[in-house]
């Protein structure tokens, strides 16, 4: 049986210190190495997942049902052009954003992105058989897509594996923008066949890096860092 | 009140939320459900097995906690959950978790085990403490009977083989709403308790276990009762804790305390039935003693807890819910409205959270069978600490839930005691440092 020196209570046996003012508990007549159990349980709780099956089953049923109507009305009715692959398109984007909150929560996020990208490149290359050419699909839908699902990669990685403070946020944001608009005019340009230079992305890009240098700047003082902190707490 | 849609095959019955239960989902985040705990610690180690015949069994006897709660156009309704369920799970380390209504095949119960301990977690939105006790003390009757005992029905523990009684289901504030008069809610911004705030998944408890007689007899040369002299205490720690901490100005400090209104309105309600009442001190009229304090909260209980005052209290919250106009308009906007009064004003209007199930009432033949019992309000909706208060035979104890580091209130309000002379033994789930 011990009591805490500084607070007078009795201690149940397993606590090696005070739990009221964190005073260490030294009983001579106890052995230190000997753990009484707790009379609590050791292992921590998760809050349970909610089981969104049927709400993915409903959303599969609709796309499904959508794409299938609208490709037997183009077959049958308005067969002028191949537009029900358009509406295709939207389903398989659709399901395939919606499927990891409903039926896979635990699915990493990288995989996620993945799969937007691709049904995405789908649904553009989808248009080619409506527009009847897919140059512009080979040299500027698919290097965008491409670009836009790097950076949201590397975006995603940065803020699951470096610090995620909400000013480091900040600094990851600016300079995707930053990267995303300089890429986007150097693959305009090459597809316009133009000399590659910069120009609307060049004001983009120097807004971007004024903002962090400042950002940087506060990052860097820690008296700058919680000044802000303080301001913007929400 | 309970509304029937007859069918040639099936009668199946809904429940509208009560009075208190309708603001409890509304405050609904994905770290945040109002989920209390009850447990008790019987003599012997828990059969898991036993434990979930006796739950199955005893669940039927109770509609509304074997229910789970829907959205409809303008308010929330419970509805008869046929899912399987609810399982028994052996304990964790962090109870009162935040409870999403869609998950544990949509239940608003979790039962736990662990050693000699059988713990029941409810959703506010099912019942109140009382309720709660009900269903703990027959599923631990059910669970003693398998074992071969002879347990008597009586008090909390109901008889599992009779149908449920109305009155048992009923929203009994509306038959007491019916004061002439609505006194306003007080709505005075109170001392918080600032801390740091410990990380998602994390309730660190304090229990403080302490003999009746000893604290009986201090509260009597106080000339008052347990629960006077326990809530003058945490008063009194509030105060030393504001007094030590640096502010600008003083802030009244107020205990939030719910009195089981069951005692004042016959009624056999198993569901919310219970008000607020905010004993304080106004340290910016001046420094109080401790016997000041006492004086004060035992003079304020005599003032505020009879019929006529809380006869005007549920009339007031009755108004609101009554109000043609708040009545058709969409659950979405008062879901709104109701949470940012809660955050903006209910939730600043009381330092601390205490409640008194007083002294815990079990059939003769079941006393030998039963340790100790436990409650804890569970999770705070902010940064404060939260004292739940129960007492069995001659074991009372002190349960103090919180969500932040520091120990400060519990330090101060048990070192009160231990001053007055009183035993304390204290356990904590907290992961101490040494």
């Amino acid at each position: 049986m011990s009591y805490c020196v500084n607070c007078g209570v009795e201690l149940e046996p397993s606590l090696v210190s005070c739990p009221l003012c964190n005073t260490a508990v030294i009983n001579p007549n106890e052995l230190p190495f000997l753990k009484k159990p707790s009379p609590y349980p050791e292992e921590k709780g998760q809050v349970e997942v909610v089981n969104r099956k049927d709400w993915a089953i409903l959303l599969s049923v609709v796309c499904v049902a959508t794409a299938l109507t609208c490709g037997l009305l183009n077959f049958l009715v308005f067969n002028e052009s191949a537009w029900s692959l358009l509406v295709v398109g939207v389903c398989i984007i659709v399901w395939v954003a919606a499927i990891p909150a409903t039926l896979c929560p635990k699915l990493p996020i990288y995989v996620s992105l993945l799969a937007d990208g691709i049904a995405i490149s789908l649904y553009l290359y989808l248009i080619t058989f409506v527009t009847h050419s897919d140059h512009w699909f080979f040299a500027l839908a698919l290097p965008i897509v491409i670009l836009i699902f790097c950076i949201a990669e590397l975006f995603a990685l940065l803020e699951r594996k470096v610090a995620h403070a909400f000013l480091t946020t900040a600094i990851y944001l600016f300079g995707s923008i930053s990267i995303l608009c300089v890429g986007i005019e150097i693959l305009i340009d090459r597809f316009l066949g133009n000399p590659i230079s910069l120009s609307w992305s060049a004001v983009v890009l120097t807004v971007c890096v004024i903002i962090e240098i400042t950002l940087i700047t506060i990052l860097s003082s820690r008296r700058f860092r919680n000044a802000i902190r303080r301001r913007l707490h929400f | 009140m309970t509304s029937q849609k007859n069918d040639k095959t099936e009668r199946k019955e809904w429940y509208k939320l009560d009075l208190s239960a309708i603001v409890y989902p509304t405050l609904q985040r994905k770290d945040f459900s109002s989920v209390y705990r009850l447990s008790v610690v019987l003599k012997e180690p828990i059969q898991p097995d036993i434990l979930q015949q006796a739950v199955d069994i005893a669940l039927k006897r109770f509609p509304t906690y074997k229910a789970a709660i829907h959205k409809g156009l303008f308010w929330r309704y419970l509805e008869p959950n046929t899912r399987p369920g609810p399982f028994v799970q052996p304990d964790i380390k962090n109870p009162c978790m935040p409870m999403p209504f869609k998950a544990n095949n949509h239940y608003l119960i979790r039962i736990y085990y662990h050693r000699c301990r059988i713990a029941l977690e409810a959703h506010h939105s099912l019942g109140d403490g009382t309720g709660g006790m009900c269903v703990l003390q027959t599923i631990t009757a059910v669970y003693l009977r398998l074992l071969g005992h002879e347990i008597s029905c009586g008090g909390f523990v109901l008889d599992v083989n009779e149908k449920p009684d109305p009155e048992e289901l009923e929203d009994a504030y509306l038959r007491y709403a019916n004061a002439k008069v609505r006194p306003p809610r007080p709505g005075e911004k109170t001392y918080r308790v600032r801390g740091t705030k410990e990380p998602f998944y994390t309730l660190n408890i304090i229990d403080g276990i302490l003999s009746v007689k000893e604290v009986a007899a201090v509260a009597s040369k106080y000339n008052a009762t347990i629960t006077e002299y326990l809530n003058a205490c945490l008063l009194y720690a509030l105060m030393q804790k504001q007094e030590n901490e640096w502010h600008r100005k003083l802030r009244p400090v107020k205990i939030a305390m719910p009195v089981n209104l069951r005692r004042f309105f016959p009624s056999k309600t198993l569901r919310n039935f219970i008000t607020m009442v905010y004993p304080s001190i106004d340290p910016r009229l001046g420094e109080y003693t401790f016997e000041e304090i006492i004086t004060q909260v035992h003079y304020y209980m005599r003032y505020y807890i009879n019929n006529k005052f809380l006869r005007g209290d549920i009339t007031t919250n009755a108004a609101t819910q009554q109000n043609p106009v708040i009545r058709i308009v969409p659950l979405f906007i008062k879901d709104f409205v109701v949470r940012f009064f809660y955050t903006k004003v209910q939730d600043k209007n009381s330092s601390a959270g205490l409640t008194n199930m007083g002294a815990i009432k079990v059939p003769e033949n079941m006393k030998p069978f039963i340790e100790r019992f436990d409650i804890y309000m569970g999770q705070p909706f902010s940064s404060r600490t939260n004292c739940a208060i129960a007492s069995f035979e001659d074991i009372l104890t002190i349960n103090f839930a919180s969500s932040i580091k520091e120990a400060d209130i519990e330090r101060l309000f048990f070192c009160k005691l231990i001053k007055d002379g009183i035993h304390v033994k204290i356990e904590s789930n907290r992961e101490t440092e040494f």
